[in-house]
């Protein structure tokens, strides 16, 4: 039990993952509005259609908004839910804008006390051919948002280009982070093994590399699987991709390399050295350099993997044990691999 | 019909390829059938998980994109579990080095 505690802890931590990861719902939100042309002065119609929402069920206090900002707010006539997932709505737009400007965005806040609050992402642009701002103003601020709802019990965060793929965050993302622990723990030991050099340092150096390089290539491929369904493409040249492809191979050049000699001492120098330049590449390359080109993969902002408004408290719950578990697991899997490392040695020793 | 075809012409380069490497003592016959398994193995999980990503882009949207997260936990299974053969065929490999120089 002493030497198999982490292991237990990696998979109840893994187990944690999976199950708070899979099973918590999506916040509601809104996955498309049907406008026509909007124009001040007229009333219009918009269909609003939700995710996970339950307008059906919440009725008559459903509960609809034209939001700019926090000062300009325009009730809606009419809400009438068609089923749990269309609302029908009705504004009687007012004849000017809140604004010296042709073109105004607007977007809608829903508020019900089931799915409580939430605003949609998409907006909707309302014009206007004769401009008087002071008026505008006066007849958007007349009325006040109040009383909004909490939705009760935890959730995640809805985007509506996600939806349910929000949950890749702690099967992809993750894995990369992982990777990264891996790789640098392999550097660690590619010191060492250039300081005393013991060969078991060079054992753990390379099998650390291993596995960190599986979880690069299983972090490439979920990558894909989840882009195809987002973006569009399984690969789409983005500099992320680009980058973390370039990383990837030159730690697979370690591999090439360690193959190259048969001098076993001579094998574990060279590695090492290479070991530590890799290290020192792959940082750069996925951390520094896509940070500063234009890309499809969130994150430009701070964090390379995620922007920081995805990530909300509840997300943190799960994605940080999950960076913690997949760790482990590569640990357990590493280790079992040492071991058939080590017999090799042994044997290698007492045979010849 | 054209998926089917390409199923079989995978399997028969495969049988070649693994045919080629399986020559003479026993261990490496053990090693052959081996391999044989574990590439049979891949085929299968490689074609019974085709229809889900190439079929039709419908299916991979509905229920709010969820088999999205369900191909991805599976490819880090599948991946997890390709690097668990790579490992057990490490160690039968040791496991046969043991037996060969038993003196008894």
């Amino acid at each position: 039990m002493k030497r198999f505690w982490w292991k237990a802890l990696g998979v109840l931590i893994l187990l944690y993952v999976f199950a708070v990861g899979l099973l918590t719902p999506i916040k509601p939100g809104i996955a498309e509005l049907k406008v026509g042309n909007a124009k001040a002065g007229q009333t219009i119609t918009i269909e609003a259609v939700g995710y996970n929402t339950h307008f059906a069920e919440a009725a008559n206090s459903n509960r609809v908004w034209l939001v700019q900002g926090a000062d300009f707010v325009l009730p809606a006539l009419q809400v009438n839910a068609l089923n749990e997932n269309m609302l029908s709505l009705q504004f009687d737009l007012p004849p000017f804008l809140p604004s010296a400007k042709k073109r105004e965005e607007f977007s809608l806040l829903f508020d019900n006390p089931i799915d409580g609050r939430f605003i949609s992402e998409q907006t909707i642009a309302i014009t206007q051919d004769s401009i008087d701002s002071q008026q505008g103003k006066a007849l958007w601020s007349a009325a006040k948002v109040e009383d909004l709802s909490d939705r009760a019990g935890m959730a995640f965060p809805y985007l509506a280009q996600l939806k349910e793929t929000i949950r890749n965050l702690y099967f992809h993302v993750s894995l990369w982070f992982a990777m990264t622990i891996l790789f640098i723990a392999a550097m660690v030991f590619s010191i060492r093994y250039l300081r005393h050099f013991r060969e078991e340092d060079d054992r753990k150096a390379k099998i650390l590399t291993t596995i960190g390089l599986m979880y690069g290539v299983l972090g490439i491929i979920t990558g894909a699987i989840w882009a195809k369904n987002t973006w569009g493409a399984y690969w789409s040249w983005d500099p992320k991709q680009n980058m973390t492809a370039i990383a990837l191979l030159i730690y697979f050049a370690y591999f090439v390399l360690r193959n190259a000699f048969e001098d076993q001492e001579k094998k574990a120098r060279l590695a090492a050295v290479y070991n530590i330049f890799a290290f020192a590449t792959l940082i750069p390359l996925t951390y520094i350099l896509p940070r500063m080109a234009e890309s499809l993969h969130p994150g430009a902002e701070g964090n390379p993997g995620l922007a920081s408004q995805d990530l909300d408290s509840t997300m943190r719950m799960v994605f940080y044990p999950a960076i913690i578990g997949w760790t482990l697991l590569g640990l357990w899997i590493g280790q079992i691999y040492l071991r058939a490392e080590r017999l090799k040695a042994k044997l290698l020793d007492d045979f010849t | 019909m054209d998926k089917k075809y390409r199923f079989l012409q995978n399997y028969i380069l495969l049988r070649r390829l693994v045919k080629s490497k399986n020559s003479g003592s026993f261990t490496a016959q053990k090693q052959g059938t081996m391999k044989k398994s574990c590439l049979l193995l891949l085929l299968f999980i490689s074609f019974s998980i085709q229809p889900a990503s190439a079929q039709n882009a419908d299916f991979m949207q509905s229920i709010g994109k969820m088999y999205v997260v369900v191909a991805v936990i599976a490819a880090i299974f599948i991946g997890i579990v390709v690097f668990l053969i790579y490992l057990d065929r490490k160690l039968t490999k040791l496991e046969n080095q043991i037996k060969d120089h038993d003196p008894t």
